[in-house]
C-alpha cells in the first residue's frame, strides 16, 4: 500500500486527528471539565494529591515504617487508581503520537524535580488539596477555601518563577550538562510505540471489565482516569503553565484552556449540588458539601503558596506530574517520588503541628452558597474567571507582567 | 544560512527550554538564526505560539532520530 492510499483511509485520518499533533489546550480543558462532572455524578470530583498520598502510605506500610494502619491498597483506593490510570492513559497517548521516550535531564533538574515534589506534598497536606482538588474541582464546587488556596498558588508561582529566572542567570550550570534519551521512536518508520499503545488500551479495558463485576464505581474511575491521562497528554493540559506563562512569556493559551474547563465544571457541579444528584443515603447537605474542605482561609492560603512554589520548581502540578511520568520525563518521575514519599510524612508530623497553632477561625469549611445563595456564588466564580481572562489577554498584548 | 548560536535543551522539560530560548534570543541581533535542539514534546506547541507573540520566525522544525527535535528560529 502506498502512502497516499494510506492517507485516504478514513480510520488513518481519524487516528491522525487525535495523535498527529497536539490538541488546543481549551479542547482538553472542556473535555476534562466534562469528565470531572461525570466523576462527581458517579461518586465525587477529580482529585490527585489524595491518590499520590495513598501510593506513599502503601510504600511506607510495605517497608513497615511509621506504623501506618488501615492503609487501603492502591488497587482498592478509587483515587489511588485514578492517579495510576492517568499515568497509564498518558503513556498510551504518548505512544500513539510517538512522543514517548525516557528523557533524563541534567542532575540539577532531577534535584529540582524531587524538591518540587516534596514541596507539593507539604502544600497539599497542609492546604488540603492540590491544583486539581482545591482548584480545578474546588472552585467549581463553590468552595471559599478553594478560592483562597488559588490566591496562595498564584503567589507561590510568582515567587518560584522569580527564583527560576535568577537561577538561570546566576547558575546556568544547574540546568545544563549531560542528558540522555532512551526508547525514542524513529520519526517515520518505527511502529512499535503504536502497537504497544494498542496493548495498553486493551489492558485498561480488560482491567475495567474485571472490576465491573464487583466494583462498578472503580471500573468507571479506571476508564475516566485513562481518558483523563490521554487527554491531558494530547492537549498538554497543565495548571502550572496556566498560572506561570502569563508572568513568564506572557502567553495565555494554557490559562484560557483551564478557564474553559472550570466553566464547564462550574455548570455541572452547581446542578449536581442544587438538585442533590447522587445524594443517596448521605443526604442533600452532605452532597452539597462535597469537596468543601476545612481550610478557609489561612490553612488554604499557606498550603496553596507552598504548593505553588513546588509545582513551579518541579515544572508540573499534581496532574501535570502524573501525565509527564507517563510520557517518560524523568524529572517528573523524581517529582512524583518526592511527592509520594513526603506526603505521608507531612500528614503525620507537619500538619498536626501546623493545625495546633491555627485557631478554628482560620481553618473552617466555607461553602459560598451559604452566604450569598447559589446564584450569587455562581456569579462570583464567573466574575473571577472573567477578571482572570481579561487580565491574561491584556497582559499578553502589553507584556506588563511578563518576564520576557 | 548561517547559524549564529546552537542552544542545547536536550533532556529539559517545560519551562526550561522556553526560558533558555528567551534568554538566548535576547543576545542575538535582528535577522540572526538560532538552532535549538530539544526533546520535550511541549516545545513543539509552545514555539509557534511564542513566535506568533514575539514576531520571531520559526523557519524549520524537524524530528531527528533519538527523539530530538531541531528548530531554527530567526530573530525579528
Amino acid at each position: 500500500m502506498s502512502n497516499s492510499s494510506k492517507d485516504n483511509n478514513v480510520l488513518v485520518q481519524l487516528f491522525r486527528t487525535f495523535f498527529g499533533k497536539h490538541w488546543p489546550v481549551w479542547v482538553g480543558g472542556i473535555v476534562l471539565g466534562t469528565l470531572n462532572i461525570l466523576l462527581f455524578a458517579i461518586k465525587s470530583p477529580w482529585g490527585a494529591s489524595g491518590g499520590i498520598n495513598n501510593w506513599g502510605e502503601n510504600f511506607f506500610s510495605s517497608i513497615g515504617l511509621f506504623n501506618l494502619t488501615e492503609v487501603v491498597p492502591v488497587n482498592m483506593n478509587l483515587y489511588g487508581m485514578l492517579c495510576l490510570l492517568i499515568v497509564i492513559g498518558s503513556f498510551a497517548g504518548a505512544l500513539f503520537s510517538k512522543e514517548f521516550a525516557l528523557r533524563i535531564p541534567p542532575k540539577g533538574e532531577l534535584i529540582k524535580g524531587l524538591l518540587g515534589g516534596a514541596l507539593m506534598a507539604i502544600g497539599a497536606t497542609v492546604g488540603i488539596g492540590c491544583t486539581i482538588g482545591s482548584f480545578f474541582s474546588g472552585v467549581p464546587a463553590l468552595s471559599g477555601g478553594a478560592i483562597v488556596f488559588t490566591v496562595g498558588l498564584f503567589i507561590g508561582v510568582i515567587i518560584a518563577l522569580k527564583y527560576l529566572i535568577w537561577e538561570m542567570e546566576k547558575f546556568p550550570k544547574w540546568s545544563s550538562g549531560k542528558s540522555y534519551t532512551f526508547l525514542a521512536a524513529k520519526p517515520e518508520k518505527s511502529k512499535w510505540q503504536i502497537v504497544l499503545g494498542v496493548i495498553v488500551v486493551i489492558s485498561v479495558g480488560i482491567m475495567a471489565y474485571i472490576y465491573s463485576g464487583t466494583n462498578l464505581t472503580m471500573a468507571w474511575f479506571i476508564i475516566i482516569g485513562g481518558l483523563m491521562g490521554l487527554i491531558s497528554q494530547r492537549s498538554r493540559f497543565c495548571i502550572v503553565k496556566a498560572f506561570r506563562d502569563p508572568f513568564m512569556s506572557g502567553e495565555s493559551h494554557g490559562a484560557v484552556g483551564v478557564m474553559a474547563g472550570l466553566l464547564v465544571s462550574l455548570v455541572g457541579f452547581t446542578a449536581i449540588k442544587m438538585f442533590g444528584i447522587g445524594a443517596g443515603e448521605v443526604g442533600l447537605r452532605a452532597r452539597e458539601m462535597t469537596w468543601i474542605f476545612p481550610h478557609f482561609w489561612v490553612k488554604g492560603a499557606v498550603g496553596g503558596l507552598i504548593f505553588g512554589l513546588g509545582m513551579t520548581i518541579a515544572g508540573g502540578c499534581a496532574v501535570g506530574t502524573l501525565w509527564r511520568v507517563g510520557e517518560g520525563q524523568i524529572k517528573l518521575w523524581m517529582s512524583a517520588i518526592g511527592f509520594l514519599l513526603v506526603s505521608p510524612i507531612s500528614k503525620l508530623f507537619i500538619v498536626p503541628a501546623f493545625d495546633s497553632i491555627l485557631p478554628q477561625s482560620m481553618k473552617f469549611k466555607s461553602f459560598l452558597p451559604d452566604y450569598v445563595g447559589y446564584g450569587g456564588a455562581f456569579l462570583i466564580v464567573i466574575l473571577i474567571i472573567l477578571v482572570w481572562y481579561v487580565f491574561v489577554k491584556w497582559n499578553e498584548k502589553t507584556g506588563k507582567f511578563s518576564a520576557f | 544560512m548561517e547559524i549564529k548560536e546552537t542552544l542545547d535543551c536536550k533532556g529539559l522539560s517545560c519551562p526550561m527550554p522556553m526560558m533558555k530560548l528567551a534568554k538566548a534570543m535576547k543576545g542575538l541581533n535582528s535577522g540572526d538564526v538560532l538552532e535549538m535542539l530539544g526533546t520535550d514534546p511541549g516545545t513543539k506547541s509552545d514555539m509557534p505560539n511564542w513566535c506568533a507573540k514575539t514576531g520571531n520566525e520559526l523557519l524549520e522544525s524537524v524530528d531527528l532520530d533519538g527523539g530530538v527535535t531541531r528548530m531554527l528560529i530567526k530573530k525579528a
